[in-house]
């Protein structure tokens, strides 16, 4: 029997079958990784994120999102060594279970419940607000309060959330899949949409505005960075997509640069247009907010249409992308033996995994009908902060243990990069609210209680080993199994 | 047990005549080749179109010949029997219908649509007609189909998609393989999605879900083919495969196939219960595969397999 320490640092191996046909056919460009970049991350929290993060900093709010973007930027370069360094393909569950050992991935996976299942919850919600001014706009009538709000704001049950969730799941069941092309349409209709919202709020031009320009100071700021940080959740992406990426030594960071640098702009620009057109004091608790600007600023509905019928359809991409998302992590890990079988089976027929998703329906449903948005998008930032996190951490880890180890993309400047990246997340974790990080604390805590109980007894990795087999060989120094330097005869 | 042979009455093909030969060969029953020629009209025309009666006649004739022709050795030597007919019908698919009926047809054989590509099956309109219409299995030849003289099933493969409905057709494949003396072979096609881009799940997120479905149905066909070696009468040897591509046709062609397989696939378990109904998987089955296809009524399945159980 393993001791504990061994069981909570035991790793995965990093040979996956069929690891060296993958990669074989590099066949992302610089501008389709850009795409997956751009497309991963813009139209998450933009449509919404305004009403929660102008009334904590001001029309600071502008620098909140600089700061996001550059821990994001940060975050995703090391995440790129990380990727490129471990040949298996996965999320960041599966880099950390191979690098970092069983324990640290359950840690992990907790965070990715939080990044994936609360931030579905959290943009079905953003939905279920642009729905309701799509209503209004075109019927004259919308759903009543305690239909399409959650309790702590004077509703009930939001309806139009759980719905858009249901509806997403029953495309998963049935077996929808996204392609490089798909995600070019949308990143052209989301630029579109952000643009035309620009475009109109720019006529309603008040530099009065920005008379108060950062009431909390570099606090509010950076506590604003904090629920902003949920937009830039999907940058990631370009990271995994990093074994099929063409040259990656010099398109991974190229394409995390150019897609950061476009969200950034976007982000600033949607920023300064709304701040110029509305009052800083009116942003607290506005639904559907870039369509409300518009037609508070215009006069007409037809503006505000427009958005909110672009932001209907980019948020509903999202929702189905992070859903399909989270079923998939925890098939991995369910894989894995570190939650039940249930999460692993797959319907002969429509291929897909039914059971997890309804469960995934189920619970992020539940979370969307009943929970404020703000509360959300917190969770969904502390989650993805602390994953990235450890991915930052695990960079140096890997370069302490494994420095001969061959990467696909090394990130720059030593160690400089990785320890800003773990400077940018605290800061911004520890401006987070505190019920957020108590919150944070206690799930982390049930998660790996679970693992003690039920992961550690059921690992497929630990059996295998139990069973003396020679996966992982625990006593290797080395990561990858494929690239040992003394195999190699390097 | 007869096999019944639709010809098309205006195009000479022997494609679809030698897998009739194929298939009467390997489970020993009669052929009927039958011509479908438009009836003639009422008296009401007086006669006016008996030209075109004779011209569609004659025709049927050259086709019908053209078939014995390719029968003729297998006939002259005792292996086999035919018998040829004309038959009028307001379209094919109700005269084929009414001819097997009233031979007490098991199995109908008609050919693919000359617009496909060759070597590969293109269901017709009157194919589909009759798809959808036909009580008996229906297999279908590849366009150009040929087989070697005198040859016999080696194989026959069956579709299985994990439903009870799916069940039924393997045992009743098992049946068939074991009366032609054949090998059983269980198939399963799944297509791999395109990579999921933007969730930073990993591009191969899908490859997982289809390694979990690929042993899901692993375990299915193994359960299955020990169902299988309990029956009275058994195939030759049994095996499941899965064929896992990035498009159907790449999806059927990770398994090998042979001159000599038929692969066989069951009707919708959706459409009604007796019918032949092909469901959105199936079709693309049947039209990427290069080897000739049975298509069996759900409802016929059921039968094929309670007599495979008692012998």
């Amino acid at each position: 029997m393993a001791t504990i320490g061994q069981q909570l640092l035991r790793r995965k191996p990093t040979t996956p079958v069929g690891a060296n046909e993958v990669h074989l056919k590099r066949s992302i460009g610089l501008f389709s990784l850009t795409m997956i970049g751009v497309g991963g991350t813009l139209g998450t929290g933009i449509f919404f994120i305004l009403s929660q993060a102008v009334p904590i900093a001001g029309p600071a709010v502008i620098f909140s999102f600089v700061i996001g973007g550059i821990v994001a930027g940060l975050t995703a370069l090391c995440y790129a060594e990380m990727a490129g360094a471990v040949p298996v393909a996965g999320s960041t569950y599966s880099y950390a279970y191979a690098t970092l050992g069983e324990g640290t991935a359950m840690g992990v996976g907790a965070c990715l419940l939080l990044e994936y299942g609360v931030s579905t919850a959290a943009v079905a919600v953003g939905w279920s607000q642009y729905v309701n001014q799509l209503l209004q706009n075109l019927f004259g009538w919308q759903l009543p309060v305690q239909l399409s709000q959650a309790p702590e704001q004077g509703g009930v049950v939001n309806i139009p959330a759980v719905i858009v969730i249901v509806l997403c799941s029953l495309l998963l069941i049935r077996g929808a899949s996204e392609s490089t092309t798909v995600n070019s349409i949308m990143v052209v209709i989301k630029i579109a949409v952000v643009l035309f919202f620009c475009a109109v709020a720019f006529t309603g031009w008040n530099a009065d505005h920005f008379a108060n320009f950062a009431p909390a100071g570099f606090a509010g700021i950076v506590g604003g960075a904090g629920i902003i940080f949920f937009s830039f959740v999907g940058l990631d992406a370009v990271s995994t997509a990093g074994d099929e990426a063409k040259n990656p030594k010099r398109n991974l960071p190229l394409a995390i640069i150019f897609a950061l640098l476009i969200i950034i702009s976007l982000y600033v620009l949607t920023c300064l247009a709304a701040l110029g057109a509305q009052a800083p004091g009116k942003f607290k608790d506005q639904d559907a907010g870039l369509s409300a600007i518009l037609q508070n600023i215009i006069g007409s509905t037809w503006p505000g249409t427009v958005v909110a019928a672009g932001a209907i359809i980019s948020i509903f991409s999202v929702t189905l992308v992070v859903l399909y998302g989270q079923t998939r992590i925890l098939f991995a890990m369910s894989r894995d033996g570190m939650i039940p079988k249930i999460f692993a089976k797959v319907n002969p027929r429509s291929m897909t995994p039914v059971q997890n998703t309804i469960i995934v329906m189920i619970v992020t449903s539940i979370l969307a009908a009943v929970i404020p948005i703000d509360f959300l998008a917190e969770m969904t930032s502390i989650g993805t902060l602390v994953a990235f996190l450890v991915v930052s951490v695990g960079v140096i880890i890997l370069r302490v243990r494994e420095p001969d180890l061959e990467r696909g993309f090394r990130v720059p400047l030593g160690w400089t990069i990785p320890i800003l990246s773990i400077i940018g997340c605290i800061l911004i974790i520890t401006q987070l609210r505190l019920i957020t990080i108590v919150v944070f604390l206690i799930w982390t805590f049930v998660f790996l209680v679970f693992y003690w109980f039920y992961g550690r007894r059921h690992s497929v990795l630990g059996a295998a080993q139990a069973a003396g087999e020679t996966v992982g060989e625990p006593d290797v120094p080395y990561t990858s199994t494929v690239r040992r330097p003394d195999q190699d005869g390097r | 047990m007869r096999i019944l042979v639709g010809v098309d009455p205006g195009h000479r093909s022997a494609a679809v005549v030698q897998l009739g030969e194929l298939l009467a060969r390997s489970l020993d029953a009669g052929l009927v080749v039958a011509a479908i020629t438009p009836p003639a009209w009422s008296p009401i025309v007086r006669g006016a179109d008996t030209e075109w009666q004779r011209y569609a006649r004659d025709s049927a004739n050259v086709v019908l010949d053209h078939a014995a022709s390719l029968l003729a050795d297998g006939v002259k030597s005792g292996e086999l029997k035919a018998e040829f007919l004309l038959h009028e019908a307001s379209s094919a698919r109700r005269g084929i219908l009414e001819v097997a009926d009233d031979h007490g047809a098991a199995l109908v054989v008609v050919g693919s649509s000359a617009a496909g590509p060759i070597g590969r099956i293109t269901i017709g309109s009157e194919v589909d007609a009759l798809l959808h219409a036909s009580p008996v299995p229906v297999a279908i030849a590849p366009r150009g189909y040929r087989v070697r003289r005198g040859a016999r099933i080696t194989r026959v493969t069956a579709g299985y998609s994990g439903s009870d409905a799916s069940a039924d057709l393997v045992i009743g494949a098992a049946g068939i393989a074991a009366d032609g003396g054949a090998s059983l072979r269980l198939a399963s096609f799944a297509v791999r999605p395109p990579g999921p881009v933007t969730t930073a799940s990993g591009l191969h997120a899908e490859d997982a879900v289809l390694a979990g479905w690929r042993e899901q149905m692993s375990a299915d066909a193994a359960e299955l083919l020990a169902d299988i070696s309990e029956l009275p009468r058994t195939p030759a040897s049994v095996e499941a495969v899965v064929g896992i591509g990035a498009t159907w046709e790449h999806a059927m062609e990770d398994i090998e196939w042979t001159d000599d397989d038929v692969l066989v696939v069951g009707s919708s378990s959706v459409g009604p219960l007796a019918r032949v109904f092909v469901g959105s998987h199936a079709a693309k089955v049947v039209r990427h595969s290069p080897v000739p296809v049975i298509v069996v009524p759900r409802g016929r399945a059921e039968v094929l397999a309670a007599r495979a159980e008692t012998g």
